[in-house]
């Protein structure tokens, strides 16, 4: 009951927060960006942290998402609503694809395929020129404000729909994490021969988690591209931007938990938009430079994220309460 | 005839990613390390090499032996201050440790170097020789040949000498290793920094082919894990018919497809191999 208040209060806070900011601002920019990439690492959580595989591609379901909606939208006027759908659909049927082959491999391979599959998708888009627009981009089309049209004037129902985005992903991460599936993925990250043994067909768990992931991520994507406007293949299918940020993300949070990558985007997006305001004009890299130092900093110092400063802060509160 | 000068060109060059990709192999090999920074110090020893051109009259084939020197350097710091550390967290930990090495080596000459483009001019640049209908490319060629000497070398250091046999034992069973009176975290040291200063050593001897700038990491990178796939993680053998093998998909993909597809047929590559058979082509042979 008292976690309910806490979650409760939790969103009601979030959902003030946008109406404080000037709706045409900075701030709002960073907290919409801030929420979507939230939702991307939490969408990440579910084959990174439940099932434990390291994905380096997630940009490959993030683009494809991006990419469906608007090419449905440019050539048959179809709401990117429904084009969100039709690209979730692409994104699952991706993330078999890559999967099936893949899901075996542990660790660094994973991670590797992966990352290979996210840069096949990167050059296809570059030189589907036809279908895509190739290098130069696609131009999401201005259409009369309204919701149906998933058209705004102003930032505001973009952080709104993003905020929604994140809470609806984050229960689906508990509802799996909870649920028979993650009593299974527990099983298996525990010890995969057992898990095989007492009946638990392992790829199968594995391939769900997967193909829920990329539905998710490519779904995010046309949010992603309903904000942006404009996006080319090199920004949406980017290793470094997308797959590897929001992977960041939820490690540099805690990986495998729920409040992991709301944690780690609050952090890192406003961390690197301010380095960006402060140093991108004086010197070309700065930002990122210190940016890579921070990243190595918390790796070595909290190797399992920032929620386990927490946990140490409520083992020593309780400690200290018991004694 | 066509075929025969893509075979040439792909085995010339892919003598160099052989080389490059051997540092990658060793670690992994050595400490079940995947560097992910590691195409950052071909960027590393190209620049080496460029400023011993530019401000030391050296050849850049030539200034190849300071490239490794300068890498082997900034691999043992990096061996000894950080990635110890990780040796045994979970590889997450590990993954992103490497990841956030090479966005801070990448950003690092970025704001050291900027970010113009930069190459040099030697007498050979431009020359070949024929060989009936064939030609041979003599940067090509200098570049093949410096990578033999070089994996030549780093065969007889690791068969023949206490070192290379110490790190051996190290990499089959490093608790053995230790009670064997081995310092194994020296040892750690020397391969990662070894391999950083090979791959180092490949980035200034393909400079008089390719030009240099704080990015152009990136375009080796899918390339070495390509290398070292094939040829099996681990094995140094397997990344020298791995970086032959790939050099020669990329010559005969060139025919085929327009060059934007060139980089699509080696990620193809990669993960059918990767999917198919993990343990590389070659097999897991160390």
């Amino acid at each position: 009951m008292k976690r309910w208040i806490a979650i409760a209060a939790v969103i009601a806070v979030a959902a003030v927060l946008p109406l404080l900011l000037n709706p045409t601002g900075y701030w709002i920019r960073i907290l919409t960006f801030t929420l979507l990439f939230a939702a991307m690492a939490q969408v990440w959580n579910i084959i990174g942290g439940l099932a434990n595989q390291t994905s380096l591609g997630h940009a490959a379901f993030f683009g494809i998402g991006a990419y469906t909606s608007t090419i449905l939208l440019l050539k048959f006027g179809l709401s990117p609503w429904i084009g969100m759908f039709a690209g979730g659909l692409l994104g699952g049927i991706a993330a078999l694809i890559i999967a099936v082959p893949t899901m075996r491999l542990q660790g660094h391979y994973f991670a590797l395929a992966t990352l290979a599959f996210g840069e096949v998708m990167r050059v296809i888009a570059n030189v589907w020129t036809p279908l895509t627009g190739g290098p130069g981009g696609l131009s999401v089309p201005f259409m009369p404000p309204s919701v149906a049209a998933y058209s705004f004037k102003q930032l505001l129902p973009h952080a709104y729909i993003a905020l929604i985005a994140l809470i609806v992903v984050t229960f689906i991460f508990e509802a799996i994490r909870r649920g028979a599936m993650g009593y299974r993925l527990r099983a298996i990250k525990e010890n995969a021969a057992a898990a095989e043994v007492i009946g638990i067909d392992t790829t199968k768990v594995k391939l769900q988690t997967a193909v829920i992931s990329g539905v998710l991520m490519a779904m995010l994507g046309t949010l992603y591209a309903q904000v942006a406007v404009f996006f080319d293949p090199d920004t949406v299918f980017s290793a470094a931007s997308i797959s590897i940020r929001v992977a960041l993300i939820a490690i540099l949070g805690g990986v495998g938990t729920a409040i992991g990558p709301i944690l780690g985007a609050l952090f890192i997006i406003p961390v690197e938009e301010l380095m960006n305001d402060l140093f991108s004009a004086s010197a070309a890299g700065l930002s990122q430079l210190i940016f890579g130092v921070i990243l190595i900093a918390v790796i070595l110092w909290r190797p399992r994220g920032f929620i386990t400063v927490f946990d140490a802060m409520v083992a020593r509160l309780s400690g200290r309460a018991g004694s | 005839m066509a075929f025969l000068q893509a075979i040439i060109d792909g085995l010339l060059v892919g003598g160099v990613y052989a080389v490059i990709s051997i540092g990658l192999t060793l670690v992994y090999g050595v400490m079940g390390i995947v560097n992910f920074a590691q195409a950052e110090f071909v960027m590393i020893g190209m620049f080496v090499s460029w400023f011993a051109w530019a401000y030391l009259g050296l050849d850049p084939v030539l200034a190849a032996p300071l490239s490794f020197a300068v890498a082997f350097g900034i691999g043992w710091l990096v061996q000894g201050q950080l990635i110890a550390r990780v040796l045994k967290a979970p590889s997450v930990a590990q993954i992103f440790l490497t990841v956030g090495l090479l966005i801070v080596l990448e950003n690092g000459s970025l704001l050291l170097f900027g970010s113009q483009f930069r190459s040099v001019t030697t007498s050979y640049q431009t020359q070949s020789l024929s060989l009936g209908a064939l030609f041979i490319s003599v940067p090509y060629l200098i570049a093949f040949g410096m990578s033999l000497l070089c994996g030549v070398a780093l065969w007889w250091f690791m068969r023949t000498s206490w070192f290379g046999r110490a790190m051996r034992a190290t990499a089959q069973n490093p608790m053995a290793a230790q009670l064997m009176g081995i310092d194994t975290a020296l040892m750690y040291k020397i391969a990662f920094a070894l391999g950083v200063g090979l791959t180092a050593f490949g980035g200034a001897v393909i400079l008089p082919y390719v030009t240099v700038f704080p990015g152009v990491g990136g375009q080796f990178v899918v390339l070495m894990f390509t290398v070292v796939v094939l040829g099996g993680l681990g094995s140094v053998a397997g990344a020298v018919v791995g970086g032959l093998a790939v050099g020669v998909i990329q010559a005969l993909s060139s025919l085929v497809f327009p060059i934007q597809l060139q980089n699509l047929v080696l990620f193809i590559v990669f993960i059918v191999v990767l999917a198919v058979r993990p343990q590389g082509l070659v097999g897991a042979s160390r």
